[in-house]
């Protein structure tokens, strides 16, 4: 879902830097807030973690594949701020030294991936309320790290759609439904790897999982 | 920190065995614009390992390996650096 630069016009392009630069200062003031300097290890860690199970590509159907993007992951671990911000610098190293996803469009897969991904844990805690239930709160993360790939991919479908490269070929009205027609598919392989990783985190380790921790508004005080 | 440890290690065996089996296929994206004819423009910036290959390797497998792994820990020291400069001292 990297959006190569030349896909997008350059005014998108600036109106999207200027939106996630927005969500970028409110994550950067969240995580001030509640991070303590012990926490970064493990900020650190799932961040590489994320970069390296995107090289992992899953095949889906006809010949196309995706990949974890682990935005819920990360907001399950982190909390919707360091995950915004963590999966901001996933994509900085990936544009800068890899050419995964374009410089210019670098603000619209910001929006696309990490603002989406991380505020995918207000959707967890919509889905779970309260609720203490290890099943609940397992089908409340697969229901949200799917819809964060759906719903990256329609932006990212309405990017593309508006501007000039795709206009010739149809626009919106084709980029929208072909876009959510293979993250519906993707979006199942993210959210059975993310439903797997976080169950089987909090059977072993429970205490990484900080966003479970804020989900449930107890404080998230953790050693490591 | 232990722990942290581990999962490093835990993280770099994955990637060794699994990338045999990653899926070279386009990704959503990828097929919807190739789908519609549109060519992949000329990045103007190709980074220094595009597409996930180092230079100094032929074969595609070490290729990808290196290329992740140095990945990982440019990722790994950049947040931990920015983590360590910026989260604050107290509440430890």
């Amino acid at each position: 879902m990297h959006i190569p630069d030349g896909f997008l016009d350059l005014p998108l392009c600036v109106l999207m830097y200027v939106v996630s630069s927005g969500f970028l200062a409110w994550a950067w003031r969240g995580v001030r807030r509640a991070f303590p300097r012990s926490s970064v290890p493990i900020i650190a860690v799932s961040s590489a973690f994320v970069f390296v199970s995107q090289m992992l590509n899953f095949p889906i159907v006809y010949g196309t594949s995706g990949h974890l993007v682990g935005g819920t992951f990360l907001a399950m671990l982190l909390g919707p701020h360091a995950a915004v911000i963590s999966m901001s610098i996933v994509l900085l190293i990936q544009a800068i030294f890899f050419a995964d996803g374009g410089i210019l469009t670098f603000g619209a897969n910001i929006f696309n991936m990490a603002v989406i991904g991380g505020l995918s844990f207000y959707m967890v805690k919509a889905l779970s309320g309260h609720s203490l239930s290890q099943k609940w709160l397992s089908a409340s993360v697969f229901m949200a790290s799917w819809s964060s790939v759906v719903l990256g991919a329609l932006a990212c479908a309405i990017q593309i759609g508006i501007s000039s490269t795709f206009a010739s070929v149809g626009g919106v009205m084709v980029t929208v439904p072909a876009m959510l027609f293979w993250h519906m598919i993707i979006g199942i392989g993210e959210a059975a790897i993310t439903t797997a990783l976080v169950s089987q985190l909090s059977r072993i380790s429970p205490a990484v999982l900080g966003g479970i921790t804020m989900l449930r508004g107890l404080t998230h005080e953790r050693r490591y | 920190m232990r722990g942290v440890t581990k999962a490093i290690i835990l993280i770099i065996i994955g990637l060794i065995v699994l990338l045999p089996f990653a899926s070279t296929h386009p990704d959503g994206l990828e097929k919807v614009a190739g789908s519609l004819g549109i060519e992949e423009p000329e990045p103007m910036w190709s980074g220094l390992m595009p597409d996930y290959t180092f230079l100094l390797t032929e074969n595609p497998y070490m290729s990808k390996l290196i290329s992740g792994l140095i990945g990982f820990f440019l990722v790994f020291s950049l947040v931990w650096g920015v983590g360590r400069v910026f989260a604050r001292r107290n509440r430890v």
